[in-house]
């Protein structure tokens, strides 16, 4: 008896042991390309963050190709999806994925890793055709051979008129005045670049003694009660119960909480706003990127992204949107939240990209920050 | 000689499905997660390595030793918290709750019928800065700063209140068993009502005691809930580095690190505790 038990858990072991090996063993170099069947069909899974399409896209775009859509909203931070996700992608899979949502330092991380299939764009006529033109050759994708933006966004204040109206720029979160009363953002390439452009660094340029430096500030006024929390989407939840009277937040998040309260407004820090933009990537081992693709040009013609856009008041990276809201819901047409002009972002810088050892120190300042 | 046999293989037949899932389930990702905290990354690849790295546990234990202390200190106060709250209401749960007993008892394990997570997202919301309860406490005084949610205080009394069913039901259940002769004898013999406590009730109800307080203390070290939602910059525990390793920095080798330490210390602690409150007494006097 004893014997069998012995061997049966050697032989579990040694199955684990096969499991578990993909996180070990060489990173393979050599990329897949989707491989297009002649007509999108079957089944298609989609990954993307809450409260990021509109109730009607998916249904017409079951209706227009017969596709039928598994559409999770499973995404609440770059980091921790990609972390749940890894040790699948390492070993070729996608858990049963063919799009998903992730922001551009994300995916500029998972193409270095060989995570990610090299797109085909024959099948993405409404993408060559439509997308916005300071999208087109982004750093980390110059030829968007792997990403296409799903949406942009400005990360900047978002501040409570009636008892913060006085908050003006990212360093005046820093005035005692509001003491205990201030959020700040848990992602490290937004929160401490803000804090750089307060200190007069530009984040574009910046050393890795100006992110230790704007993290040495964050920390001090973590430690003095300063800021109270660090947090990500659930900053709403502190200005709605009056837990915050300012915090950094996201541009659309804001045209959806002044709904709620008229009282909070979003505005662009007297230092300039960062900007940043979220790409549908088709991962390695995706099942159906026939399917995957035909959903990417799907939602790059205008007439569909105009109900993406009026529905979650980001920044939409599709051209021709603007003008048929403008007879559609001429207010949202009209919102510099959502189409903002080159003036309005003049200041704003990209989400900076972070590399090697110098990323490794950054993220680790910053998490021992967050940590208290 | 067959009969004994027979006897011996039937004991191991009804292990086998103990055995078998401490091996899988605990055993096995023990191993692994053994090799992980000796592991180092192969820089930029996330692939890692087997070095006997015991680096990982020296960096880990000198970056996060304050959440560490922190995270005994609040499970420490918690589970005396619990004791005190718990203790008298088991008493009366176990002598003078008469036929109300049962409905009491019931009320004690009630809130398990909703999540854990839900009924600590409500307290978020009770002791919200703007809320009656935050308003009344400022008013007379008790948190002059204004604020409850975000502070220790918020997070020592979320944990208190997650964990106090564990304390209570250990606690009634060793009360209940006392004969109440003996507590006749203690006052037929002129003992008063507070000797008859100390010197019979209460070390009667040891094993309860020390049985719940391991069943708080252990699992509130590990608790990260609390401190995600009720805590602010600076009252994350260990349970939440360790989270925010694994999840944000990807470094699982310290996550790895960390977590024995965590068990290792918690180990320790609980060994010197049994020594000192005797073990005897988690087993009960009847056993010894």
């Amino acid at each position: 008896m004893r014997v069998a038990m012995a061997v049966a858990a050697l032989a579990l072991a040694v199955a684990v042991a096969g499991c578990a090996s993909g996180i070990e063993g060489p990173v393979e170099s050599n990329v897949e390309k989707v491989e297009l069947e002649a007509k999108p069909s079957g089944e298609l899974v989609i990954s993307n963050w809450p409260l990021y399409i509109d109730k009607k896209t998916v249904p017409d775009f079951e209706k227009a190709t017969g596709v039928s859509v598994a559409y999770h909203e499973d995404i609440n931070s770059n980091e921790e999806f990609f972390n749940k996700m890894q040790p699948l992608l390492s070993s070729g899979e996608s858990g049963g994925r063919s799009i998903m949502v992730l922001a551009d330092y994300m995916v500029a991380k998972m193409i270095k890793l060989g995570f990610l299939m090299e797109l085909d764009h024959s099948a993405l006529p409404e993408v060559k055709a439509n997308l916005a033109k300071n999208l087109r050759h982004p750093p980390f994708d110059p030829e968007r051979k792997f990403s296409v933006p799903w949406q942009s966004g400005m990360t900047g204040l978002i501040v409570n008129k009636e008892k913060a109206n006085n908050v003006h720029s990212i360093c005046d979160l820093f005035n005692p005045e509001y003491k205990g009363k201030v959020d700040f953002l848990n992602e490290v390439r937004e929160t401490v670049p803000l804090v750089m452009k307060c200190e007069g660094v530009d984040p574009e340029k910046a050393t890795e003694a100006d992110w230790l430096k704007a993290i040495e500030k964050i920390d001090q006024a973590a430690n003095d009660g300063q800021i109270s929390r660090f947090t990500g989407n659930d900053y709403a939840q502190d200005l709605t119960n009056g837990n915050a009277v300012a915090v950094m937040g996201w541009s659309g998040d804001a045209v959806q909480l002044q709904a709620d309260n008229p009282n909070l407004e979003w505005r662009m820090p007297t230092e300039g706003c960062m900007l940043w933009s979220e790409d549908m990537i088709i991962p390695v081992g995706a099942p159906n990127p026939t399917a995957a693709e035909a959903f990417m040009n799907f939602v790059y013609k205008p007439e569909v992204q105009a109900n993406i856009a009026a529905y979650v008041n980001y920044v939409t990276p599709v051209e021709g949107v603007q003008e048929i809201l403008q007879k559609t819901e001429p207010e949202i047409a009209e919102n510099h939240l959502i189409f903002p002009s080159e003036e309005f972002t003049e200041n704003c810088s990209p989400t900076p990209t972070l590399e090697g050892q110098e990323e490794k120190n950054v993220i680790k300042a910053f998490d021992e920050v967050l940590n208290g | 000689m067959v009969d004994t046999l027979r006897k011996r293989s039937v004991a191991y037949l009804l292990l086998l499905p103990g055995a078998f899932w401490l091996i899988v389930f605990f055993v096995i990702p023990l191993y692994f997660m053994a090799k992980l905290s000796l592991d180092v990354e192969i820089p930029g690849t996330l692939h890692y390595h087997f070095t006997w790295h015991w680096d990982n546990y020296k960096e880990a234990l000198e970056l996060y030793k304050t959440q560490f202390f922190r995270s005994f200190i609040y499970a420490a106060i918690a589970t005396l918290l619990c004791l005190v709250i718990a203790y008298p209401l088991a008493y009366v749960i176990a002598f003078k709750a008469g036929r109300w007993q049962n409905l009491m008892l019931f009320a004690v394990v009630a809130p398990f019928f909703t999540t854990y997570l839900v009924r600590t997202l409500a307290w978020k919301t009770i002791l919200a800065d703007e809320s009656p309860v935050t308003e009344v406490a400022h008013s007379i005084g008790l948190a002059p700063s204004g604020h409850i949610l975000y502070t220790s205080f918020a997070v020592i009394a979320g944990i208190t209140y997650n964990f106090l069913p564990f304390m209570v039901l250990p606690l009634y259940a060793s009360l209940e068993r006392i004969d109440v002769r003996v507590l006749e004898a203690s006052k037929d013999l002129y003992a008063s009502a507070g000797s008859t406590f100390w010197k019979v009730t209460f070390p009667l109800s040891l094993p309860g005691v020390v049985a719940g307080t391991l069943l708080t203390f252990i699992p509130a070290v590990g608790d990260y809930v609390n401190a995600e939602f009720l805590g602010g910059a600076n009252n994350r525990m260990i349970g939440n580095v360790i989270q925010s390793l694994y999840l944000s920095q990807s470094n699982y080798s310290a996550a790895a690190a960390l977590s024995f330490v965590l068990m290792a210390v918690i180990m320790v602690v609980v060994f010197i505790y049994l020594r000192f409150a005797g073990s005897e007494a988690l087993m009960g006097q009847e056993a010894v």
